[in-house]
């Protein structure tokens, strides 16, 4: 993408009035992105997005340039832009170059350019009819194809160049069904750091028809009444729950400005001994996973809580530097254009000693949810919130009625404590993560986890 | 010409070159954006981030048969917009053949400018008076109350952003827009506890931003929420802040999209003519509104903007069309200038440019009065998820202040309110005189509400 003597050049520009280090980020990207809505192709889309920026830190305070013409005399302009944006007194050095190799990697065997377009559109096909054919209370069915190859070559001043090549491949279905005016909708959609073969471990007509039996399910549900109960939640569904609720709390840069509920509680015990978590972007082929971070770092794993003990963070290079460590390697960014942040791959709780069915069985008068929808978290206070896509009542130890409306709202380290049952089973979600603006992608996987008391508020009268 | 102008007559030369590539029997639309800006983010007294940032690229529609391919490049080279050009031809070839697949046809006459867009001091304003800012906003905040030692984080940013649209059909439009704004979360300790607030300031370049006020703001919304507790479970009148309501309208927004009602997605489907919300209730949606973020002359497929009103005393009169929605209807309805698009790489959706509540109401006061007991709500959260856009169920997370005796009291935090989004529209009984816009990914008006009733879950 780069001649390394350029790079080299940028580089000597960006610190020629000084700065700790600089780094060139450079990507090409194409994507396709087919959308069926309908029964028509709504959209059919390629894009090609190139690009490159240009950054020089001191301390803590980084300057930053970008263009989207990667040629030599618009990446030295970046590089000048850039350092401007920094005061120093004399130019810095450049170290020579070392490729780093990263610690595992993630190869597609099928590729998005190794396809034709009609190939992919058949398979947004199959899975949009497959939908369909659930029954005549599906309303409406779309349909979300996505594959993208991002080439990128990070190199910065202290010496690192790293060169990677993600693939990632998605098919998502949205289904609206209807009886007599009630209206319900129903969401799959799973994807992976992986090429076309994404399809033979989830084929297409599975994703459709499990998006339509979510949406039909809700047809039969009842208004979840409002309170304070025990909550269960399912292997995978309860990922998003520890992804905001601690996950983003435990982000170095929030925990670097005190800006986090965990700023201060670093080493203590914070959870029940049953809760451990890490974040794990070498899980081979998974959506949130890479070889590289997108400061050129390998990719490792972070422990975050070990038997209730918080004892671990997510950083990038400068909220590392923040807290006197160095980076885990989550230093990521939607694209060129952004700077990178500290973030999440794929988060998740470990699996436990208690059998999945015995954990509802035990639970009096409680809440079980199947899948949890988007939430949001504020990391200073740690208070959370988020909606319930399929949850179901549970009395006396049964699974009872169906619920829709529920939103479970609660705090992030006193949840953790109230953790009072951790399955033997797990499974993993893909979503996207948004922060700062950004957007990237991300997985959350967990054992089948109880909560022994959380607010739930629901839409029943 | 200024530096703004000189760039957009540019892009509308680059949008027009790669129109003349259609071949025969081809539409071709090109959408070529520009976008210059610059952000700062500041943290305890130091600049923190400074980036500058250039963005030009182009979206390629093209019709072949009835049939539509899209593609997008950020290289606007020869090479570039020619290997675009070939993948939209490829993705044409694939898709089906649909009545909405029309690209819109020339003005009769060309869409009058919208005043006041630009502010042409904008492209150069230099780095350091923005760090200024930025730095400013951080110190104010810092030093307003005792209980606030500190912003949680300060960030300044701007943009000069030129369009031009050109089309095989005889469009062809430019103009070009100019944005700042100053953003602030305050951080409120007293003891163990932490609460935030937050403030901004918007405007056309830099001299239009209140950076006092701005503070102020965040600071007094994060200090009166210490103290807060979780409320007992009840049904109350709930009174929202005004940017609560403008994230209410974000959330409905979508159910005024044709787009939405042609797929059954909307939850005003099939309701033209009906009552679907209290006398009181007027929306409108203001493509021109006067000092409004979401202002333009054209939308972007090229379509003059103009007013039109979704709701009009508790009756639904409308609903938002982009070309392609109005052509699926045959006839039976026009584009009204909401061609949307995220970005150049996308092709046009349907979105609101301004939506407001058009209503002169009361002092914000008198609207808490008429509570008398219940809920403000100060700030939501889990809005994207926790409102059902089909259904219209809803239930989000907040944080607030009871109301007693029509006056604000002590705060209340981790509880959800809840309802569905057609009782709401039902049950608004008031709205206040004290309209300002939210660039909420859109943009939308806010001001103070009552609703009648809505369920509060605490403990």
């Amino acid at each position: 993408m780069l001649d390394e003597s350029d790079v080299r050049d940028v580089l000597a520009a960006a610190l020629a009035s000084g700065g700790d280090w600089a780094e060139i980020y450079a990507e090409r990207r194409d994507s396709t992105a087919i959308h069926l809505e309908d029964h028509r192709i709504e959209q059919l889309t390629s894009n090609r997005l190139q690009g490159a920026g240009v950054r020089v830190v001191k301390g803590t305070q980084s300057a930053y340039a970008h263009t989207n013409v990667l040629r030599r005399a618009a990446l030295l302009d970046a590089a000048k832009a850039a350092a401007a944006g920094i005061a120093g007194d004399r130019p810095v050095s450049v170290a020579d170059l070392t490729r780093t190799e990263p610690a595992v990697r993630h190869p597609a065997r099928l590729a998005p350019h190794q396809v034709g377009k009609a190939d992919k559109v058949a398979i947004a096909r199959r899975c949009e009819e497959a939908a369909w054919a659930e029954g005549t209370e599906v309303r409406q069915v779309s349909v979300s194809y996505a594959d993208v190859a991002q080439r990128v070559l990070i190199a910065n001043s202290l010496g690192q160049l790293a060169d990677t090549t993600r693939i990632r491949t998605r098919l998502a279905a949205s289904v609206v069904a209807a009886r007599d005016g009630l209206v319900q909708t129903g969401f799959e959609g799973p994807g992976a750091s992986k090429g076309l073969e994404h399809f033979d471990e989830h084929p297409p007509e599975g994703i459709g028809a499990l998006a339509a039996q979510r949406a039909l399910r809700l047809l039969d549900s009842v208004p979840m009444p409002a309170g304070q109960m025990t909550v269960v939640l399912s292997a995978g569904g309860g990922g998003v729950l520890f992804h905001e609720a601690c996950g983003h709390g435990l982000e170095a840069d929030a925990i670097g400005k005190d800006n986090s509920v965990y700023s201060r509680t670093r080493g203590e015990r914070v959870g029940s001994e049953l809760f451990s978590g890490v974040d794990d972007p070498t899980l081979p082929g998974a959506w949130g996973s890479y070889e590289f971070d997108d400061e050129g770092t390998p990719a490792r794993s972070a422990t975050l809580f070990d038997h209730g003990d918080q004892v671990g963070v997510l950083s990038d290079r400068i909220s590392a530097h923040r807290i006197g460590a160095r980076s885990t390697g989550h230093g990521r960014r939607q694209s060129y254009a952004h700077l990178p942040q500290p973030r999440m791959a794929n988060s998740l709780v470990l699996p436990g000693s208690d059998d999945p069915a015995a954990i509802i069985a035990d639970v009096t008068d409680g809440l079980y949810c199947v899948e949890l929808g988007g939430g949001e978290v504020k990391s200073a206070t740690g208070d959370f919130v988020f909606g319930v896509n399929e949850g179901y009542l549970i009395e006396r130890g049964e699974l009872t009625r169906r619920v829709r409306g529920a939103t479970l709202i609660g705090n992030g380290p006193r949840t953790l404590a109230l953790v009072d049952a951790v399955g033997t089973d797990f499974e993993l979600k893909q979503g996207m993560c948004g922060k700062g603006g950004q957007w990237v992608p991300v997985s959350f996987g967990t054992p089948t986890l109880r909560i022994a008391s959380l607010t739930v508020g629901g839409t029943a009268a | 010409m200024s530096r703004l102008e000189e760039r957009e007559a540019a892009l509308l030369a680059l949008a027009s070159r790669v129109v003349e590539l259609a071949g025969r029997g081809e539409s071709l639309e090109a959408y070529a954006l520009h976008n210059v800006g610059t952000s700062v983010s500041a943290f305890e007294g130091a600049i923190e981030r400074l980036t500058s940032a250039e963005t030009l690229g182009v979206g390629l529609r093209l019709i072949v048969g009835g049939a539509l391919g899209f593609a997008a490049t950020s290289d606007v080279s020869d090479e570039g917009l020619a290997l675009a050009l070939a993948e939209a031809r490829s993705n044409a070839e694939l898709g089906t053949p649909d009545l909405g697949n029309v690209l819109p046809s020339p003005p009769t006459m060309l869409p009058e400018p919208v005043p006041g867009l630009v502010d042409g001091s904008l492209p150069d304003v230099p780095a350091a008076r923005k760090v200024a800012i930025a730095l400013e906003l951080d110190r104010l905040t810092a030093s307003l109350d005792p209980r606030v030692r500190r912003a949680e984080g300060v960030s300044y940013g701007d943009a000069a952003t030129s369009v031009a649209v050109c089309s095989s059909a005889g469009v062809a439009a430019s103009y070009s827009r100019t944005d700042a704004y100053a953003f602030v979360s305050a951080l409120a300790r007293s003891g163990d506890e932490t609460q935030t607030g937050s403030g901004f300031t918007e405007g056309r370049g830099v001299d239009a931003l209140d950076l006092t006020a701005a503070a102020r703001e965040a600071v007094d919304r994060s200090v009166r929420l210490l103290g807060a507790r979780k409320p007992a479970t009840a049904t109350v009148p709930v009174v929202l802040d005004r940017g609560v309501t403008a994230d209410f309208l974000g959330v409905l927004a979508d159910a005024f999209s044709a787009d939405a009602v042609q797929k059954g997605r909307s939850l005003l489907a099939g309701q033209l003519g009906q009552r679907v919300a209290s006398e009181i209730v007027t929306i409108v949606d203001d493509g021109r509104a006067a000092g409004s973020p979401g202002a333009a002359p054209f939308d972007d497929e090229g379509v003059a903007t103009r007013r039109t009103p979704v709701i009009t005393a508790g009756v639904l009169t409308g609903y938002l069309h982009n070309t392609e929605t109005a052509a699926r209807e045959g006839g039976a309805a026009r584009s009204t200038g909401n061609a949307a698009r995220g970005s150049y790489a996308t092709a046009p959706g349907v979105a609101p440019t301004n939506l407001l509540l058009d209503h002169p109401g009361i002092d914000p006061a008198d609207v808490l009065r008429m509570a008398g007991t219940g809920l403000y709500v100060q700030q939501v959260s889990g809005i994207h998820s926790g409102v059902n856009q089909v259904s219209g169920e809803l239930s989000v997370g907040a944080t607030g202040l009871w109301i007693r005796d029509g006056e604000l009291a002590e705060p209340v935090r981790e509880l959800t309110v809840s309802s569905t989004i057609p009782d709401m529209l039902g049950a608004l009984l008031a709205v206040g005189n004290d309209r300002r816009w939210y660039p909420r990914g859109g943009s939308f008006a806010g001001c103070t509400v009552l609703i009648g009733a809505m369920t509060v879950a605490g403990s």
